[in-house]
This record gives structure tokens, C-alpha cells and sequence, in this order.
């Protein structure tokens, strides 16, 4: 299935130029239910900007805003400075991939690539012309003629993908295309996505829950939770210094310590964890700084906790005992005894055959790897 | 095991046959009487001729009835399949207080006697004048064709049509018009088809409404068939009920035809 796309090595074909804006937009109910609350971000011309959350935090209601599917209450939608939120969607100019496709099945491939043109008034000559070419581009040139059930998983995204940008939209919409496919056909699929993105060289506004289809693909990763954006920023960025409890938790396994603020410097906090271990933590950018001797929540990413020789020194150093060690084959994951609570660590060398539960260990990290999380009103931990 | 597997099912079989019988004979016992020497209907046949047939066609009146019939079915279906599809479409996926009560006027002439809806419909024509023309019939005819279209759509809707379509539809450029035409339409056409066959067979043989609306120039074929057999006992009217068995076998075709075509295509996609 993962086949390399036939031209996969040639320069871009097309450039993004279109500047799309989504300004403070809020959508809620009569109820008094606010399924968005003041979103706001940009996607930059060319710029692969995903939408992450689990279900019901607003991220498929505000692509069909920006798709126009759906009103916002307030808040305006703007490509190029245009605001677009009053228009029906057949009047805005974006290419939308939903999961599944919605390929038309009473149309050959030719006609479904070609209905968005022929919507749009071209002639039957040219828009063929113009479908062949887009078919082309998305190595599917010999399909044209079949009906779209005759086309494996990853045709039928290629069509969709076709369709969606023959017009040349002014962004791309993807609405968790990939969300109902088993993890091998999503990983290719995720992979082709990223090439015809960069050989069209077109913005893409993508929506998933997957944390790591989000990592994999994604310039910047806006998680929301709760109709809001929780944070915005790359993913490397958003992975190792999330800035709530809700994203350290929802990008993936972490550590949530409990201490006290007792120093603070250039973007760093000293904390005194339980136990009395002192060692220092990243503020976020975001949040809000804590005065000293206020209580902060630090998050570590498992496999940013070392296990230390004997003689080896790191910026926080702890002592704890192994209560539990399991092969995982890429790493090995050990839960240990420390400042009063369970730390899971991540390794990735396989530690020595004495490391076994009751042994007692030296755990450190360093600044850069330990955040200090600025809690939300509605910050809930995974 | 096996015996009583085959006794079992010989006696399955002999309890089956007399109510398989029962209820095909009637139907099977009129092409035999169509066939008689005779002048006169009557069980058993005297055989074997195809006078009768020969006669139907070349009365005039009985042609005239046969044509009326089918004009009358096609001004019904015409109807029925507009108001039928309209209605599902207006009511498909759309949620507001009184919609149950919209629905049951849709179908209420399914479940509302005959005689109450052609009296109606009498008094109605009537006031208006237009009692005794093959379009009050078919007129009346179109309001009980509408149900049946009605329910088949909106099966073809709920079945067939992907919301994700529409606005799939809609997101790459296309207005209310053409999402109808090329994503509702494909979706719905096997429901309207089907509809306005079964729609075409309860009103080619539909008997009380045609006859409390008849006129001298406004005979459908059921109810010359029924005068006839009360006044003339002509081999015709077998003759003409044969034609209606043939009808009816071949709209049982294409209703299958269209639900395996439909069948087909959903499995596929």
C-alpha cells in the first residue's frame, strides 16, 4: 500500500498565497451550551495547521465554521482580511475532504474530480482537461474512467484530495479523513497527504484526535479542549512544554509532580518537590508566573527522566525505589517509588539486571525537561 | 434423524400446499375461464378458445375502459411521485413540533376507508364539476398514490442518501439545485421508481373511488369489469382479468429489478 507517488520528487507545482483568519469566534446554543469559546488562530499560507482533541472539544465544529457549514455566534472568518462568515459554503472557495471521502458513487472518477469546475461554469472540454491533469498530478491518471468503488482506501483519498483542490481552493479542510482506517493504511495515507501538500503547495486546516497524526503531519498543533484552544504552537514545542495538564496529558503519557515554587529566574522556577528534592522547571509562556512559595504542578515526560550512574549529576536528582519493570521492546518502562508518588520512566537502553522492583535508583532530569503547568478552571488530567 | 427429517418435511409440505392453493387459486383460475368456447363466464370452462380475448380488444367500450385506465394510473403516479418525493424530502432529516402529525396526512389515505375518501372526494368534484372525467379519478387516485411513494423514499433517503454528500456537494461549489440534481436525485431515484410502480398498481386496479366517480365517458377497466359481470356475464371480463395478472406479475418484476439494482449498488458503495 505505501506506495511512492510516481513523481514524487519534483519541485512544488503551485504556491499558497491565501491568508485565512479565524478571529475570537464563539459558537453556542440557545441551551446556553458554548461548543466554541473565542477561538482564534491563522493559517499562513502554505502552513499545515492541525486541529487536535478528543471528541466534543469543539475542533469539527470549527472547521465547519470556517467550512461554512456551521454559523459562528460571533467572531469572524477572514481569508485575505475577506470576511467569509455569512457566506453559504458553496460560495466560499475552500476544498473540504470528510472522513470517508463522500465520493459521489453514481460518478466516474473524471467527473467527480471535474464536478467542482463544472459547478463553477467551466465547459465539459476544459474541465476534463483540467480534472486529467489534477488526476494526473495525484498518479491516478488511469482511474479516470472508473467508478470510485472500484478504488482502494488510498485511491479514494487521492480522488478526494484531487477533487477537493482542482479548483484551486483558497485552503484545504480535512475533516478526520483518516479516522475510520486501521493504523498501517492511515500511516501511508498520513504520508501521501504530506506529499500532495507539498507538491501543490496548498494551506491545509486539518482535524483529528490523534496525537501522533497530529505530531507526524503538522507545522503547528492548536489542542483544544472544552470549545477552547488549550495552546497553539509546533509540536516538538506543544509536546515537551505543554503549558496545561489537559495537553501534557493529551499528547501522551506524564508525570504530574505537586511542589512549591521557593525561586525564580530567566523563564525558570526553582521547585521543592515532596520529599524536600529541589531542582529547577520551565515556566510557560503562556501562564501566568507563580510568586514564590506558590504551589505549582510540574509535568516530565517519561522518557525525559534519565536513570543515573552512581557518578552522574543532572539539574534535579532524586532517589526512589523500582516497583515494577516491563520490556516493551523499543523501551523499557519502570515505575518508581519517589517524592511520595509513582514516576513512570521510559529508557531506552535496557538498564542493568539489577534494576529489578526493590532496587533502589537515582532518577534526574534536566531544566529544559521538567514544566511547570499553568492550570486552567477547567484543567482535568488524563 | 434423516426419516424423520423427510417425514417432517412431507408433512410440512402437505400442510403447506392447501393454503399455497387457497391462496393462488383464485388468481389462476381466471386464465382457464378466459379461455372458454363459451358466451358466457362460467366454472368449468368450456375449452378451448381465445374469443374472449379477441373480443375485449375489438369492443370498443372495453378499449376505451383499458386506455382510461392507464391514463388515469399515469395522471396518479405523475402526481403521487411529485407530492411523494417533495413530502419525504421536505420532512428527511428535519425535526419540528407537529411533525408526526404531517406525516400521518401524508398517509392518512392509506389507513382512511375508501368509501369515505370517494365520497369525499364525490362532493368535492362534484361542487367543481368535474365528475365524470378520467382526471377527478386520476386526481383522487394521486392522493392514495402519494403514501406509497412516500414511504419508499424516504427509505431511499434514509438508506442511500450520505448527509457527507450534500455537503460534500455543497463545500465544492454546488446550490440547492444542484446538490437535488446530482446527489438527492441519484439517491432517491430506485424509491420513486418503485413507488410509482406499486403507486401504478393500486390505481389501475382501484375500484371504489372509479366507481363513485364514474361517468358515461368515465369507465375505468375494474369497473366495467364489474358491471359486466353483473349484467352480461362476458368471457371478456376473465379476458381482462388475465390482463391484470399480467400487469401485475410484470410491476412484481420491476419492483424486484429495482430493489436488487438498489440492493446492489448500496452493497457496492
Amino acid at each position: 500500500m505505501n506506495v511512492a507517488l510516481p513523481i514524487a520528487a519534483t519541485a512544488p507545482l503551485g504556491e499558497a498565497r491565501h491568508h485565512l483568519s479565524v478571529e475570537h469566534v464563539w459558537k453556542s446554543y440557545t441551551s446556553g451550551v458554548h461548543v466554541v469559546r473565542d477561538v482564534s488562530f491563522t493559517l499562513a499560507p502554505g502552513e499545515f495547521l492541525t486541529l487536535l482533541g478528543p471528541s466534543g472539544s469543539g475542533k469539527t465544529s470549527t472547521l465547519m465554521m470556517v467550512a461554512g457549514f456551521e454559523a459562528p455566534t460571533r467572531g469572524a472568518i477572514r481569508v485575505d482580511g475577506r470576511d467569509v462568515a455569512q457566506l453559504p459554503p458553496e460560495r466560499r472557495n475552500f476544498g473540504v475532504v470528510f472522513q470517508g471521502y463522500a465520493l459521489f458513487p453514481h460518478m466516474t472518477v473524471l467527473d467527480n474530480v471535474a464536478f467542482p469546475l463544472r459547478m463553477k461554469g467551466l465547459g465539459g472540454a476544459a474541465r476534463r482537461r483540467a480534472a486529467m491533469e489534477m488526476l494526473d498530478k495525484v498518479g491516478l491518471a488511469d482511474f479516470a474512467a472508473r467508478r470510485p468503488r472500484a478504488l482502494s482506501g488510498g485511491q479514494q483519498q487521492r480522488v478526494a484530495l484531487a477533487r477537493a483542490l482542482v479548483f484551486e481552493p483558497d485552503a484545504l479542510l480535512l475533516d478526520e479523513p483518516l479516522g475510520a482506517l486501521d493504523r498501517k493504511l492511515r500511516e501511508s495515507l498520513q504520508i501521501e497527504i504530506k506529499e500532495i501538500q507539498r507538491r501543490v503547495g496548498v494551506s491545509i486546516l486539518f482535524v483529528t484526535h490523534d496525537q501522533d497524526e497530529a505530531m507526524m503531519m503538522s507545522d503547528r498543533i492548536a489542542v483544544m479542549q472544552d470549545g477552547q484552544i488549550a495552546q497553539l504552537g509546533a509540536p516538538d514545542e506543544v509536546y515537551l512544554h505543554p503549558e496545561t495538564p489537559f495537553v501534557a496529558g493529551f499528547l501522551g503519557d506524564t508525570n504530574l509532580l505537586r511542589g512549591q515554587c521557593v525561586g525564580l529566574g530567566e523563564g525558570a522556577a526553582i521547585v521543592r518537590f515532596a520529599g524536600d528534592a529541589i531542582g529547577p522547571a520551565r515556566l510557560s509562556r503562556g501562564g501566568g508566573r507563580p510568586g514564590v512559595g506558590d504551589a505549582v504542578l510540574v509535568s516530565i515526560r517519561p522518557e525525559r527522566i534519565g536513570l543515573l550512574r552512581p557518578d552522574e549529576v543532572a539539574a534535579c536528582v532524586i532517589e526512589g525505589v523500582v516497583a515494577d519493570r516491563v520490556f516493551l521492546g523499543r523501551h523499557t518502562r519502570l515505575v518508581v517509588h519517589a517524592l511520595g508518588q509513582m514516576l513512570v520512566v521510559s529508557v531506552a537502553e535496557p538498564p542493568g539486571a539489577d534494576v529489578v522492583a526493590g532496587a533502589a535508583v537515582r532518577l534526574g532530569w534536566s531544566r529544559e525537561d521538567a514544566q511547570i503547568l499553568h492550570e486552567m478552571g477547567t484543567g482535568a488530567t488524563r | 434423524m434423516a426419516r424423520r427429517d423427510g417425514l417432517g418435511r412431507i408433512v410440512l409440505y402437505a400442510a403447506c400446499l392447501p393454503v399455497l392453493l387457497f391462496l393462488l387459486l383464485p388468481s389462476l383460475v381466471i386464465v382457464p375461464m378466459a379461455l372458454t368456447k363459451g358466451q358466457m363466464i362460467q366454472f368449468p370452462p368450456i375449452w378451448i378458445s381465445v374469443h374472449s380475448f379477441a373480443d375485449y380488444i375489438e369492443d370498443p367500450q372495453w378499449f376505451r375502459s383499458t386506455v382510461l385506465s392507464f391514463e388515469v394510473a399515469a395522471l396518479a403516479v405523475a402526481i403521487g411521485c411529485i407530492t411523494g418525493s417533495a413530502a419525504a424530502l421536505a420532512l428527511h432529516d428535519r425535526r419540528f413540533p407537529g411533525k408526526g402529525l404531517v406525516t400521518g396526512a401524508i398517509m392518512a389515505p392509506i389507513v382512511v376507508p375508501l368509501v369515505v375518501l370517494a365520497l369525499g372526494g364525490y362532493m368535492v368534484f362534484a361542487w367543481l364539476h368535474l365528475i365524470g372525467g378520467w382526471m377527478a379519478i386520476g386526481l383522487l387516485h394521486g392522493m392514495l398514490v402519494t403514501p406509497y411513494v412516500f414511504i419508499s423514499v424516504q427509505t431511499s433517503l434514509v438508506a442511500a442518501l450520505n448527509p457527507v454528500l450534500v455537503r460534500s456537494a455543497r463545500s465544492l461549489g454546488a446550490g440547492r439545485a444542484s446538490v437535488l440534481r446530482h446527489v438527492i436525485w441519484p439517491a432517491i431515484r430506485p424509491g420513486v421508481l418503485a413507488g410509482g410502480l406499486l403507486g401504478f398498481a393500486v390505481s389501475f386496479d382501484e375500484v371504489v373511488i372509479a366507481l363513485f366517480l364514474q361517468g358515461p365517458d368515465a369507465v375505468t377497466l375494474p369497473v366495467r369489469m364489474f358491471t359486466a359481470i353483473q349484467f352480461e356475464l362476458t368471457p371478456k371480463v376473465a379476458a381482462s382479468a388475465s390482463l391484470f395478472l399480467v400487469l401485475s406479475v410484470l410491476v412484481l418484476l420491476a419492483q424486484a429489478a429495482v430493489m436488487r439494482r438498489r440492493a446492489s449498488g448500496r452493497a457496492a458503495a
